[in-house]
């Protein structure tokens, strides 16, 4: 696992028709802190997560993801995408202090 | 009246008072109930709304509309050992065709602090309905997965989950 916050991944198959609908894995570093821990020390760990997903194909968006600080730690997540043309799948992760970490993978179709 | 009749006509009347005191009580109780209910339109299997958070989240997020379990599968674990990371697969046989498709996705946990844990929201573009992630669970309780069509029907499933460690703090 990446550890800087924000580092992501974005895997999708090696070999993709067009036409196909792949599974598309993501994981970002994060902590997701809940506001609910304290340090050794006593003090309090405030609420750190990402709270918002954006996924785009060729521009347009493809679906958007609502989260809270439930989602576990090094937040992964697996969706489905119709691969019906050539063009990057980007993904951005927001988070409630205002840090925003992108990830691209091109989706590119194998010769038959 | 004699003085010896007075005794037992004051417990009755005391009886009388506890009885509707309790009648009250359960009228309220199934008062309550009903509410859920109506906001739920929950089948007989179903899980209660267990807590006023969960009805406000049922209140806003699907009005009065009825919840039908079926279409819908959530898998999760029957037990949590390390409730930090509950896995959750979602998936669903309902059409995602440029007509009909399913625009979200509720994933709800009902006791713990954010009950509307995650919200899923999408487009025909993903082909076909299959989610996964890793969840927190502060404790045993059910989890709620309830898809909303772009024509407004709700399907649904529910499992419970045995939590052993709380991931929540």
């Amino acid at each position: 696992m990446a550890h800087g916050t924000g580092e992501a991944r974005i895997r999708v198959p090696d070999r993709i028709a067009q036409g196909d609908v792949i599974t598309v894995n993501a994981i970002v570093s994060h902590p997701m802190d809940t506001g609910f821990f304290r340090t050794k020390d006593g003090d309090p760990i405030p609420a750190y997560f990402i709270n918002e997903v954006i996924v785009t194909y060729g521009g347009d968006e493809i679906a958007r993801f609502e989260w809270t600080s439930g989602i576990s730690r090094d937040p992964v997540v697996s969706f489905t995408l119709r691969a019906d043309r050539e063009a990057p799948l980007t993904m951005s992760w927001k988070d409630n202090k205002g840090g925003v970490y992108t990830q691209s993978v091109n989706i590119a179709f194998t010769a038959a | 009246m004699s003085e010896h009749s007075e005794l037992p006509r004051r417990s009755f009347l005391q009886v009388i008072a506890l009885a509707s005191a309790g009648l009250a009580g359960s009228a309220a109780l199934s008062r309550s109930g009903r509410l859920f209910g109506a906001i739920a339109a929950a089948g007989p299997d179903d899980p209660e709304i267990p807590n006023e958070e969960v009805a406000r989240i049922y209140r806003e997020r699907f009005g009065g509309r009825p919840i039908t379990r079926a279409h819908v599968q959530l898998d999760m674990p029957a037990v949590a050992e390390d409730g930090r990371i509950v896995p959750v697969i979602i998936e669903s046989d309902l059409p995602m065709t440029a007509d009909r498709y399913v625009k979200g996705i509720h994933l709800i946990v009902d006791h713990n602090p954010d009950a509307h844990l995650a919200g899923f929201y999408l487009t025909p573009a993903v082909g076909r309905l299959s989610i996964s992630t890793r969840i927190k669970m502060k404790r045993t309780t059910w989890v709620r997965a309830i898809l909303e069509t772009n024509t407004g029907e709700l399907w649904a499933d529910y499992t419970r989950v045995l939590v052993t460690l709380n991931g929540c703090g």
